[in-house]
């Protein structure tokens, strides 16, 4: 499996996947998941990027979500973000063999 | 060396009479459990002992592919022994549920069969099958959950070192 | 088909409750992810990228109409609406909820059906010849042992933790169509000269990262003693297995390790031990109870061939050429073997929709004696149509997109989920073989290419079997882009050979023009009667290589 952050990496945002369901999710600013990439915290730095896993990962985040971790994304110029990989492009997605299944298709109809 | 738990023998929990020697601790006459290096290098001493003797069987998570003791290794003392405890250091490492087996049906060995190490719900069932008489639980668990666990599954396909023939024989009789 | 009794049907409800028991303990905190994670691994529920995906076993990959629509049922209820057809035999469902699935193994255990340890370090789903039963030229129908191997290994106390997983295959015909040399254990069932069926058993196969032909460990295993024998394979395997490093832990590490010598003497002298207490000695009765589920169906009294299907061919140019490609000829005179392609050109190979799994089962239960089979290559079979009926069967196809004419052919390859689904893959598989597919869509030029079996892996794990593709591609991540190396030559058949590596990887923009080019080759050099493995198989690998790498 291809490592999710390059050494070094600029921005990072945290997921993981919910326990009920399995479903993609995004830590936020706020501290909750959310289920669209858009609306995941961004941390800029090795040290915000530490930081920001370790609050999205207190003693009881089995419970919610498993195994939260950092993913590097890159700013682009009208200052939104995208995930760097393509595993992390097709997480936040869905699969892109089926452009009517997952994340897109619910994105697609709203 | 095992750490806190509570010892369930014969579906039932009870008192430890068992103490867990390292093997350079003083071998006295309360019931011992040595391990396996020391059992071989003083087996011609222990020969004499008058009190309860036990030996553990480790897995080997430092060493080279992590084997482990082996039961046939135990063979020549065997009956010099009346407990053997087997390691699962950690559940996923299953060698200890052959040595079990292989310890009850080929060795014939009859004693008390002890699990130790990482000795979980979902395991006991199967343990109990492959011939394990006691098991080193964590102190939370309660009898009511133990006994429940061991009955999870009402019957069973195949033979093992536990009483049940296995369908395939039963369906016939046999 | 096998029908479970009393037993089979407590020991799946016990384990639906358990699982649900489990599912309960974890949602509320009592099991920790770590201690639950094998428990619903031996359950057939997998952590994938999008959500859990939930592999349902389908044994020896034998279906009932009945059991077929459950399937469509579930797709609909707890799914997407579809379901893929696996190289295991299996079917895999990529939606499903955690808290939803006790409920969901409940219903499958309403038809006899449940998702035990096809996931794990433990035994998993025994698969066989999709022919079974009707290929001419079967010394036993495989699916009786395969059945006995089945419920010994189902909640085997002592093989629940092995090493790693394991996995066993069963051919009864000469031409091996479950690979049972690229499996932990394969087994080939023969007969010797006083005309008595045994079993010669082959371990140490497989593929992934270090892939091996499996090595014949015993010539002739008598049935009575078959399951002494497995038994001591295990349990050597399970003393003796790597545990160190999950890489090394497969059976075929400990053969090569050992050596074939010395793994076949340990073998044996367990094997020795455990046939002396004779508790694993098969009951005649049971085989005979089992072989009798398997015995054929009522076939009718008719003749060889079938004016109406005849007919059928000359009328129907397209008919005509599915036949070729797509029906075998079948034991019994006057019935055919029918393959379903799940390879529509351009589409995800091995899915099915809802609509498409409720067609086939009402294909089956209407003309082909309610059975269906499920092929290691992504496919489906109906084992038993009468020639009469084949071209009824391939218009009620045709209206639900299964009727496509190629069947072993480029455009039927294998591809492992991959990076689309997967959360161990590297690249991306499927999208690969819709673009291969659509490259050559013209079904005359596929046709004159012949047989070219394509296996397509999004990792190193090879759930799409590459290094025994005719041309094998495997998808591989280089700082964060897709790239597909291609191997040639490997079989995945009673000649099995692991293929050879063509030399530098090729990226997604290249990689169809590069299988366009071994085509080319393979044309260019065939000679008549040729496929392409034989041809690759005489003249080698440079004449590939030189075009492929040409610039």
């Amino acid at each position: 499996m291809a490592q999710h952050s390059a050494k070094g990496a600029q921005f990072q945002a945290v997921t993981g996947n919910r326990l009920v369901d399995g479903e993609v999710v995004y830590f936020t600013a706020s501290g909750a998941w959310a289920e669209a990439f858009d609306a995941a915290a961004i941390a800029e730095g090795g040290e915000a990027a530490d930081a920001l896993l370790a609050q999205a990962s207190p003693a009881d985040i089995e419970a919610h979500v498993l195994d939260p971790y950092l993913f590097e994304v890159i700013a682009l110029d009208d200052g939104s973000y995208l995930p760097a990989s393509v595993r992390e492009t097709i997480r936040a997605k869905g699969p892109t063999i089926r452009p009517d299944l997952g994340k897109q298709a619910a994105q697609e109809s709203a | 060396m095992p750490s806190d738990y509570q010892l369930v023998k014969d579906r039932a929990v009870c008192a430890d009479d068992w103490v867990y020697l390292e093997d350079d601790a003083a071998l006295g006459d309360a019931p011992s459990i040595i391990s396996l290096d020391r059992l071989r290098a003083e087996n011609e001493a222990l020969k004499a002992r008058n009190a309860p003797l036990g030996v553990v069987l480790r897995a080997d998570n430092q060493g080279k592919q992590q084997m482990g003791e082996d039961v046939h290794e135990l063979a020549p003392y065997l009956d010099m022994v009346q407990l053997v405890a087997i390691e699962f250091p950690v559940y996923r490492n299953g060698r200890g549920y052959s040595n079990a087996r292989i310890l009850r049906e080929q060795l014939g060995f009859t004693g008390e069969l002890r699990a130790t190490g990482e000795v979980l719900h979902d395991q006991w069932q199967f343990m109990e099958r492959c011939g394990f008489s006691a098991f080193e639980l964590a102190p939370h668990i309660s009898l009511e959950e133990f006994t429940a666990a061991l009955g999870e599954l009402s019957d069973a396909y195949q033979p093992a070192a536990d009483s049940q023939r296995g369908a395939l024989w039963r369906r016939h009789g046999l | 088909m096998y029908r479970y009794d009393e037993f089979d049907h407590k020991l799946v409800a016990d384990r639906v409750e358990q699982f649900r028991g489990q599912v309960a303990r974890r949602m509320d905190g009592s099991l920790s992810e770590d201690a639950f994670k094998p428990l619903r691994l031996m359950n057939g529920v997998y952590l994938q990228l999008h959500a859990y995906m939930l592999r349902v076993a389908i044994p020896y990959g034998t279906l009932s109409s009945k059991q077929m629509r459950m399937l469509a049922h579930i797709a609909r209820k707890y799914d997407r609406g579809y379901g893929h057809f696996t190289t295991r035999q299996n079917i895999q469902y990529n939606w499903p909820a955690l808290k939803d699935i006790p409920d969901l193994l409940d219903e499958l255990a309403g038809v006899e059906m449940h998702a035990i340890q096809t996931s794990g370090n433990c035994i998993r789903n025994v698969t066989s010849d999709q022919y079974a039963g009707a290929i001419d030229g079967e010394v036993e129908d495989p699916r009786i042992i395969s059945e006995i191997i089945r419920q010994w290994s189902t909640f085997h106390p002592e093989f629940s933790y092995l090493p790693r997983k394991f996995k066993i295959a069963v051919t009864g015909h000469e031409n091996d169509r479950a690979a049972i040399k690229l499996h932990d254990i394969g087994i080939v069932i023969a007969q010797n000269q006083a005309g008595e069926t045994g079993y010669e058993v082959h371990v140490g196969g497989g593929q992934g990262r270090t892939p091996f032909i499996a090595k014949k460990l015993a010539d002739f295993v008598p049935a009575a003693q078959l399951l002494a024998y497995l038994e001591a394979v295990m349990r050597v395997y399970n003393m003796l297995g790597r545990r160190d490093n999950s890489y090394k832990a497969r059976i075929k590490i400990l053969v090569h390790e050992t050596g074939e010598e010395e793994m076949r003497r340990l073998v044996e002298a367990e094997f020795a031990k455990i046939d002396a207490s004779q508790m694993l000695s098969l009951p005649q009765a049971e085989l005979e109870r089992i072989a009798a589920y398997f015995a054929p169906p009522a076939f009718a009294e008719l003749p060889a061939t079938s004016d109406k299907f005849e007919a059928a061919r000359a009328e129907d140019a397209a008919f005509a050429h599915w036949v070729k490609t797509n029906v075998v000829a079948h034991k019994q005179p006057g019935y055919a073997i029918v393959n379903i392609s799940l390879k529509p050109i351009g589409g995800v190979p091995g899915d099915a929709s809802d609509t498409q799994i409720d067609c086939v089962a009402d294909i089956a239960e209407q003309y082909s004696f309610d059975e269906l089979r499920v092929t290691h290559e992504q496919n489906l079979t109906l084992p038993h149509v009468r020639l009469d009926d084949v071209k009824a069967v391939y218009d009620a196809l045709a209206a639900h997109d299964l009727a496509t004419p190629n069947l072993g052919l480029i455009s039927d390859a294998i591809a492992c989920p991959g990076l689309d689904y997967c959360n161990l893959a590297n690249a991306r598989s499927i999208p690969l073989a819709q673009d291969i597919s659509t490259r050559f869509a013209d079904l005359d030029r596929q046709y004159d290419i012949g047989e070219l079996k394509v296996k397509i892996s999004g990792c190193i794990n090879a759930c799409g079997h590459h290094h025994v593709g005719h041309i094998g591609i495997l998808g591989v991540d280089k700082k964060g882009t897709e790239f597909y190396q291609i191997s040639l030559g490997g079989a995945a058949d009673e000649t099995a050979s692991l293929g050879d590596i063509t030399g530098r990887a090729f990226t997604e923009d290249t990689i169809v023009d590069a299988v366009e080019i071994l085509v080319e080759t393979y044309l260019d050099q065939r000679q008549t009667g040729e496929r392409f493995i034989d041809t690759y198989r005489r003249v080698g690998m440079a004449p590939f290589k030189e075009r492929l790498y040409a610039e």
